[in-house]
């Protein structure tokens, strides 16, 4: 382990944090009730032990990781300092972070079952559009006469926004989760058929001819070789599904639900609680990284015999 | 072991206008059992014969047919070794076997594909790679264990399109009398249609040798290489005999070459005056 002076500025940044936040009070506007520091004091030591740890097992991506911690601790040590202390700003606008830290102890309940009803909603509708979208691709992709057909008709179709249908699927539909299920749908749906169709039209010619000398049935050809060499280009696809099945996930909430993550930012919104909207935000922004973190996850297993030094 | 016949075969392709003929009326009959290997410059369409005969292409004109039935399509009779990309990038060593064995064979239970795939695995030495990609081979190692996987697929021939074309000489020379050794095992020899452009190769590993011409390709001469197997390259590299077959090849392979070349360097001098 080698520590350098940028391990040490950043340790430094979130110390400092810690210190400012038990020893020097807020602003009289930016206060919050007795003992409300706690969630933010705590989450600023979680991270400044996980940076400790992290130093200390000398992984390879220290690096990487001290320069994400250094923006992140800079961004905080401004905020606690220029809103939480000196209040510089509309104090109602741009609320202290401990106001909005403590939210999350105030309002975890309803966070938690938000974040189920949000997450159930997403991955109902991004796996639905994973397993008829990939498949059908696949086919379309494969067969020249389908392609010629399909391939216009999903370029006019994939650049609508997707909530251009929630009226539509409202109505249609039983009940809000299903409307919203539908709309993620289609939103995840013409990324990944799009990746698909291009990744099975670039496949290697090579490659195709020598799956074709070994005499595989259509079923074989398509399962064991056409998607595999696809999925490189499923999966870049596939990414983009998923960011956008993120985005009108939070839209479609917006507009007609009454639970989830983004029905809880725009209801606090419209009561102007912005130290909920903003504690709504971090939320989101978590699960965001941890979803996609899991995701990147399995693009690693599933296309591990991507080699970089390869041919 | 079979029969190839290659019957008036022309290939062309492009509108009229600008028609491109790659193979221009060329018939060849190879016999059961008989390496024979398809040399010219690049353009005399050896490539497009080998796709002709392995079902991947189809002729304009002319058919091809195996013990005298006229072959539709690509099939696992007919296993091919191509330059690269034989492999599957997203199958492990043992998986690229095992899958071809499996699909080749239909009658072998998933075990026995298995532990045949680890045998053949073993024949060429690549034990120790079993569960590597092979992105992470060699290039050597990649066309060993496509030329594993052409012999534990058993088909009834085998068609190889430059095989060792991007290998090193050392390797190249290793892989050669892997081929002869493994090919030579069989008491019914597989009928072999070896495309290179490497003439001591081709005297080498065939019986028989057919010397292309490009533009439109023909075939040239099919010339008989009656050295006896098996054959040692420091005997043969040195005996008169293969002295002079492989000069008369080299002649015949590069005449068009030369008359090209002789053009060009009367315009250079005419320029240069």
């Amino acid at each position: 382990m080698k520590i350098d002076l940028e391990n040490l500025l950043v340790t430094g940044i979130f110390v400092a944090l810690l210190l400012l936040v038990v020893l020097v009070p807020n602003a009289a506007n930016q206060t919050v009730h007795e003992g409300g520091n706690g969630i933010f004091l705590g989450v600023v030591a979680v991270i400044l032990i996980i940076y400790i740890i992290g130093l200390f097992a000398g992984k390879d991506d220290i690096q990487k990781t001290t320069d994400i911690f250094l923006i992140m601790g800079v961004l905080l040590l401004a905020w606690e300092i220029f809103i939480g202390k000196l209040s510089l700003l509309d104090p109602f606008l741009f609320p202290s972070p401990e106001k909005v830290f403590a939210v999350f102890a105030e309002d975890y309940n309803i966070m938690i079952s938000g974040l189920i009803s949000s997450f159930a909603i997403l991955m109902s509708g991004y796996i639905l559009a994973v397993v008829v979208a990939v498949p059908l691709a696949l086919l379309i992709g494969w067969r020249k006469r389908a392609f010629d057909v399909a391939y216009p008709i999903a370029k006019a179709v994939s650049p609508i926004p997707p909530t251009v249908y929630l009226p539509y699927a409202i109505v249609l539909l039983p009940t809000f989760s299903s409307a919203s299920v539908f709309v993620i749908f289609i939103g995840a749906f013409w990324p990944l058929f799009v990746g698909t169709v291009h990744g099975v039209f670039n496949i290697d010619r090579r490659i195709l001819n020598s799956a074709r000398t070994l005499g595989l049935k259509e079923r074989v050809m398509l399962s064991k070789i056409v998607l595999p060499a696809a999925l490189p280009s499923v999966f870049s696809g596939a990414t983009i599904a998923l960011i956008l099945s993120f985005i009108t996930l939070t839209v479609a909430e917006m507009i007609a639900a009454t639970s989830g993550l983004g029905w809880y930012i725009e209801y606090q919104h419209q009561y102007a609680n912005y130290d909920k909207v903003i504690a709504g935000m971090i939320l989101m922004g978590a699960t965001v990284v941890v979803v996609m973190w899991f995701f990147d996850r399995i693009q690693k297993h599933c296309l591990r015999w991507q080699s970089v030094e390869g041919p | 072991m079979a029969r190839i016949g290659l019957k008036d075969i022309i290939v062309s392709y492009g509108k009229n206008g600008s028609r491109t003929v790659a193979l221009d009326n060329v018939n060849l009959d190879v016999s059961d059992g008989q390496f024979v290997s398809l040399i010219g410059p690049s353009g005399c369409g050896k490539s497009t014969l080998l796709d002709l005969v392995a079902g991947l292409r189809k002729p304009t004109n002319g058919y091809v047919e195996v013990d005298g039935f006229e072959i539709n399509g690509p099939g696992p009779d007919r296993g091919v070794v191509f330059q690269d990309y034989s492999l599957f990038p997203w199958m492990s060593a043992l998986e690229n076997l095992r899958f071809a064995i499996e699909h080749s064979q239909e009658k072998t239970t998933k075990e026995q594909c298995l532990a045949k795939a680890g045998r053949y695995l073993e024949l060429v030495g690549l034990s120790k790679f079993s569960d590597k990609y092979p992105g992470t081979l060699s290039g050597g190692m990649r066309q060993r264990l496509a030329i594993a996987r052409m012999f534990a697929m058993n088909p009834e021939m085998f068609l190889m399109d430059e095989p060792f074309g991007a290998l090193d000489s050392l390797n190249r020379a290793f892989m050669q009398d892997l081929l002869t050794h493994l090919w030579s095992r069989d008491k019914e020899r597989k009928t072999v249609l070896f495309v290179t452009h490497d003439v001591d190769e081709a005297i080498l590993l065939s019986d028989k040798v057919v010397v292309m011409t490009p533009t439109p390709g023909r075939i040239k001469e099919v010339v008989d290489v009656p050295f006896p197997r098996p054959r040692r390259r420091q005997n043969l590299f040195t005996s008169q005999d293969y002295i002079i077959l492989r000069s008369k090849l080299l002649s015949r392979f590069s005449e068009e070459m030369q008359e090209d070349l002789a053009k060009q360097e009367n315009e250079l001098i005419t320029w240069s005056i």
